[in-house]
């Protein structure tokens, strides 16, 4: 018997419609997926061990291996590492390893970043969806956060439910903030004139 | 090709209640029937679906580049001067496509023929690319259908693949639609959830809610700037609603782009019919102002005279007319030698310019007729989901039928 290869359809699909209400800007209840975190790659092996567990050693190592490279790429940088300290506390920051080798060709602009203090696993499986990381670093207030900072987090090991915005990943460059509120003059303009004038209208789609 | 009759999965009503599929009875007529299931062999799922909707694709991106140059097809294809600009200035930016159907019809035999592309605002993604995908594993698992049987629909992860690539990292996205049309709204958050796993940022906002700054960006329904908008409504109505004058100015860029204006217009079939005449896969298509006294007899304009000649023979036998902006089978009219076979009750389309298009007959399976959507993401075909219905008009309520790959 020969396997077909490769396969036509989708290994995983997201199943779940869920309403208007998990998409709009503030994650709601529902939308909370099972995550854990752990400091490092090793206690995650470990952990995979436990047959009970939505994630295996593969998984641990495919996530570490993402985690790390996410960090390296959204991790927030600093011009000193007093500025640093200031936001991760004190004896949590170090030099940007991405930058040492260019900095010192250049002989200028050293940066320096939070410590990756760990990495937390998300699961979508539930709807259908695939594993998600995110690299962990301090905060000021001695607590664990991704390196979008709008989640923290009392420890860097342990389980529980997150909102599935916390695996949404930092940007890793900033331009005109799309998301910054503004006054609006006027609504509705759109979805008023249709081309078919006569009689209602089930859809816009097709 | 071949329909089957199989066990449907027990309780699967309750499971697409729970999924929040809750549209899968609609008007007191199953809309999701599985009561039978469309067989395809590999062979025709590659040869005669999945590679020519990719080359139809190409086919459509050349006629948007000879469209877009030329201000005689703009006017034809009844896009609104003033924004003529926006259309060719996205194309010429290069401004990536997301996603679209087109519909073929196709029996097992010969080429599947284009009816129409639907590159803007196709529904019935949730069905075709999550619950359809559930019904085969869930038949699979159960033996209904052998271990070694397939389906073509890649499309779940070919769309989070195009996210990835047609979008910066975390770029935050804005999805528009009607929220209390559950089919459009499906489509949406099917959509939302591909753009999530893709690490984008999703939000829906009603599109009547949509709201213009004192800085002449758009906004949701939160009064936030909208940087990336994915809408499921037509370029036809964005080009002639009263926002339309900040389309341009707004800076926002749209999914589909405004390029698609052309090709979800049905003036793209007579396009492409004059560009690859005798296209296996296109059916003879003509604007109706073109060749309507041709087809009683009369001369066609001077323009089209010796390509209409050459499919009068075709057009005789049958066609179909339908206006360049129309959805769901509005204001389609099928003729077969001389009079009228079928048509829709819904004429609310019917004052647009119209097309005639040589007919190509659906195949009959028990009484249906069924119509493949062939969905494309990026440039590519990736999956497939079908429609029957009795009329050979699929519309709003036809049927959603599974389908599989077994030989």
């Amino acid at each position: 018997m020969t396997e077909r290869l490769p396969r036509k359809r989708s290994r995983h699909v997201a199943l779940v419609l869920a309403g208007t209400a998990t998409l709009a800007l503030a994650a709601c209840e529902d939308d909370r997926m099972d995550a854990q975190s752990f400091p490092d790659l090793e206690s995650c092996i470990a952990a995979s061990k436990q047959e009970t567990l939505w994630f295996t050693e593969e998984d641990c190592r495919q996530n570490f291996a993402a985690a790390q490279k996410e960090f390296q790429e959204t991790a927030p940088r600093y011009e000193s590492k007093e500025l640093c300290e200031q936001e991760h506390g004190v004896g949590n920051c170090g030099g940007d390893p991405a930058q040492t080798q260019e900095a010192q060709n250049s002989g200028g602009g050293f940066s320096f970043m939070p410590l990756l203090v760990g990495y937390m696993m998300g699961s979508m499986l539930s709807r259908g969806g695939g594993i998600s990381s995110q690299p962990m670093v301090r905060t000021a207030d001695g607590r664990y956060s991704t390196p979008k900072g709008d989640q923290s987090f009392a420890s860097n090991r342990g389980a529980g439910k997150v909102p599935a915005a916390t695996f949404q990943r930092a940007p890793s460059t900033i331009g005109k903030p799309p998301m910054s509120a503004a006054q609006v003059s006027q609504r509705g303009g759109f979805g008023a004139s249709a081309t078919a004038r006569s009689g209602g209208r089930s859809s816009f789609g097709g | 090709m071949e329909k089957r009759t199989l066990p449907e999965r027990p309780g699967w009503r309750d499971k697409a209640e729970e999924l929040g599929f809750t549209f899968a009875d609609m008007g007191g007529e199953p809309y999701w029937d599985e009561t039978s299931a469309y067989r395809f062999t590999l062979r025709e799922i590659e040869e005669d679906i999945e590679a020519p909707a990719t080359e139809l694709h190409a086919l459509c991106r050349e006629a948007v580049d000879r469209a877009v140059r030329d201000e005689a097809w703009l006017a034809r294809l009844d896009i609104p001067r003033q924004h003529w600009d926006l259309i060719a200035a996205s194309w010429a930016r290069g401004e990536p496509e997301l996603y679209g159907r087109m519909d073929l019809a196709y029996d097992g035999n010969g080429p599947a023929k284009l009816l129409e592309y639907n590159a803007d605002t196709p529904t019935s993604l949730y069905e075709s690319a999550s619950f359809q995908w559930l019904w085969f594993e869930q038949q699979q698992a159960a033996g209904v259908l052998d271990a070694d049987a397939d389906q073509f629909n890649s499309i779940h992860e070919a769309i989070v693949a195009r996210w990835t690539q047609i979008c910066a990292d975390g770029e935050e996205v804005h999805f528009a639609a009607d929220p209390d049309n559950l089919e459009d709204y499906a489509t949406v958050e099917t959509l939302a959830w591909a753009a999530r796993e893709a690490g984008l940022g999703a939000h829906f906002t009603a599109l009547s809610q949509i709201g213009l700054t004192e800085e002449g960006q758009f906004a949701d329904d939160q009064s936030r700037i909208i940087g990336t908008l994915f809408k499921l409504y037509p370029w036809e109505d964005m080009l002639r609603d009263e926002f339309a004058a900040h389309l341009q100015s707004s800076g926002t860029r749209f999914i589909e782009p405004p390029w698609k204006a052309i090709l979800s217009n049905k003036g793209i079939l007579p396009l492409l019919w004059q560009m690859f005449p005798g296209h296996p896969n296109l059916l003879p298509a003509f604007f109706l102002a073109d060749v309507q006294e041709a087809l009683t007899g009369g001369n066609p304009a001077a323009a089209v005279a010796q390509a209409f000649e050459t499919a009068r023979e075709t057009l005789a036998h049958g066609h179909v007319t339908k206006p360049i902006f129309s959805r769901e089978g509005a204001g389609v009219v099928i003729r077969e030698q001389g009079r009228d076979v079928a048509r829709t009750g819904d004429d609310s389309y019917s004052h647009h310019p119209m097309i005639v298009q040589g007919l190509a007959r659906l195949p009959d399976f028990g009484g249906f007729h069924p119509v493949l959507g062939a969905w494309i993401v990026g440039e590519n075909c990736c999956g497939l989901g079908l429609r029957e219905d009795r009329s050979p008009i699929t519309h709003n309520l036809s049927r959603f039928k599974p389908h599989f790959i077994e030989g």
